[in-house]
């Protein structure tokens, strides 16, 4: 069965559509999507109608909860003080146009989605805001896949489509009960785990404007990343149609993500 | 009346006018002395002029004299024995209406062109020409923005993005690109940009981190481009700009953790 896996869609219906015609192109047999459905992008209303009408499980992502909650992130959200302000110029753009049903259905996703040995979550699984960019230390990673009781974690939110595979977790515990003089040792080879980011639809920063996404056969254990083109200009024309600013859409064109790059793979969110 | 040892030098926009002065500067015994007519004034001036430049050597080059403009005269009536002068003309002024004081009139005349440049005003104006960098296309309408920056206090994550995407085209064609900023832990950078060349990091300037408020010394910038999108480089400065408490808060975390011996403005 093969399952198409996608994230960070931003309010780009151009790069959506062509996201899910391409996933029909490839037979894919379930979708899930990793959430962030709003915020910088002009079609935010559009975009969840979309997944909604099409009935596509979605977890929540941290611009979706922050639509419904106001603005509430630690500071990891925003890398530069003017990646706030552009942050926070988009979050009162797209919270003015929302569609109060539209609300209603971001406030209702789940944190994270589960099917067999496979989880789905938009940043970690502690936190949508959570960044766990490809070099992220390898027992954080591997504590986050643990976390799930699943064998592969899909996640979004960096922008960064990757697949990660922790094959070698040879794990000590050493715990000391009060009372006892001695401490107990415990080592252990955890399992293959694997972490599949599957990138962003509408929002990349690989220096391309094209969308990613993953897709993932149970029957080969193969996963596939796809990049797909689509008339970004459009979406370049409608952010400025709409009153966003207008460097979100030289930036898109660019691969640049919207405002700008958060880098910072060693921290660890503490919201 | 001491001999005058002038040079005036001249050249289209980034072909390393500046950059060429400091050489001679460097490798000359004698004392120097600069003085630039187009680009604004000195760092005396540098609440009201765009002094990227002199504010630059003044910095980096050891026992430089920086004469503002407006000493020029006085200058030239009782000049420094055994100086050498440097006088660098901005790429809009034009050569052929420049009147010189009478001082002047026999000092030697310097173009820095880009490589390959021919049969250009300044190869009839030049004693001397000097092959530069590659600047790369010749702008049909160049625009030369300028802004003083002076007392503002930047984030350099901002800065960083912000001039990735001023030197890439976010905000129109840029040829050339110069600025000097303060940033939240005190120092003062030199950030350069010609087209074609590779890109390179900012300098930081030898120059005191400035730690108690915001900077009292120039800081500003220069862009030389076409179709350039004013409003929006100066609302995207203005968003890189920290506020007093925000700045208050970064100094005092560096005054921290400095030694006792560092120096501070």
């Amino acid at each position: 069965m093969k399952i198409a896996v996608m994230s960070c869609i931003h309010g780009n219906y151009e790069a959506l559509n062509a996201v899910l015609s391409d996933i029909d192109d490839q037979n894919a047999d379930k979708v899930y999507c990793l959430g962030d459905l709003v915020g910088y992008g002009p079609h935010p209303n559009a975009v969840v109608e979309m997944i909604r009408a099409l009935d596509i499980p979605t977890c929540q992502g941290c611009w979706d909860e922050d639509i419904v909650e106001g603005l509430n992130s630690c500071e990891c959200s925003y890398p530069s003080v003017l990646a706030e302000k552009r942050g926070k110029v988009a979050h009162d753009w797209t919270n003015q146009v929302i569609h109060p049903e539209v609300r209603e259905y971001l406030a209702q996703l789940p944190l994270s989605l589960r099917d067999d040995n496979l989880c789905f979550v938009h940043g970690s699984p502690h936190n949508q805001h959570e960044y766990l960019m490809p070099e992220v230390d390898a027992f954080v990673a591997m504590e986050r896949v643990l976390a799930t009781g699943a064998d592969i974690l899909f996640c979004g939110h960096t922008h960064v489509p990757y697949v990660r595979s922790l094959d070698v977790g040879q794990l000590q515990i050493r715990v000391k009960l009060t009372g006892k003089s001695e401490p107990q040792n415990t080592s252990f080879s955890a399992p293959l785990k694997r972490i599949v980011n599957a990138g962003s639809v509408g929002e990349p920063r690989h220096g391309r404007p094209n969308a990613t996404y993953v897709i993932y056969d149970n029957d080969t254990d193969q996963i596939t990343l796809r990049e797909v083109e689509y008339d970004y200009q459009k979406t370049c024309a409608a952010i400025i149609e709409n009153g966003l600013p207008p460097v979100f859409a030289w930036r898109l064109s660019k691969g640049l993500e919207y405002a700008e790059r958060a880098d910072d793979p060693t921290h660890v969110c503490e919201r | 009346m001491p001999s005058l040892n002038i040079t005036l030098v001249s050249g289209p926009p980034g072909a390393g006018k500046t950059t060429w002065i400091r050489q001679q500067i460097s490798s000359a015994a004698e004392t120097a002395v600069y003085l630039n007519l187009g680009s604004g004034n000195t760092p005396n001036d540098f609440r009201r002029a765009c002094a990227i430049d002199p504010t630059y050597l003044a910095a980096e080059v050891a026992g430089l004299t920086v004469l503002p403009v407006e000493q020029l005269t006085d200058f030239l009536a009782h000049p420094l024995a055994g100086s050498a002068v440097y006088v660098e003309l901005g790429f809009h002024i034009d050569l052929t209406s420049l009147i010189l004081p009478d001082q002047m009139a026999d000092c030697q005349r310097v173009a820095v062109l880009p490589p390959g440049t021919r049969h250009t005003e300044w190869h009839g104006w030049a004693d001397l020409v000097v092959t530069g960098v590659e600047t790369g296309a010749v702008l049909s309408q160049p625009h030369l923005w300028r802004s003083v920056l002076s007392g503002q206090v930047l984030d350099l994550a901002s800065l960083n993005t912000f001039w990735y995407e001023l030197t890439h085209g976010a905000y129109g064609t840029v040829q050339r690109a110069k600025g000097i900023f303060d940033v939240a832990d005190g120092r003062s950078l030199h950030f350069d940009f010609v087209t074609g060349l590779a890109e390179a990091t900012y300098l930081e300037l030898n120059l005191p981190r400035w730690l108690n408020g915001r900077p009292d010394r120039f800081s500003g910038i220069e862009v030389v481009g076409e179709a350039l999108e004013q409003e929006a480089i100066a609302q995207t400065i203005k968003e890189c700009c920290l506020n007093d408490q925000a700045i208050a808060y970064y100094q005092q975390q560096i005054k921290d953790s400095l030694d006792p011996g560092d120096e501070v403005a």
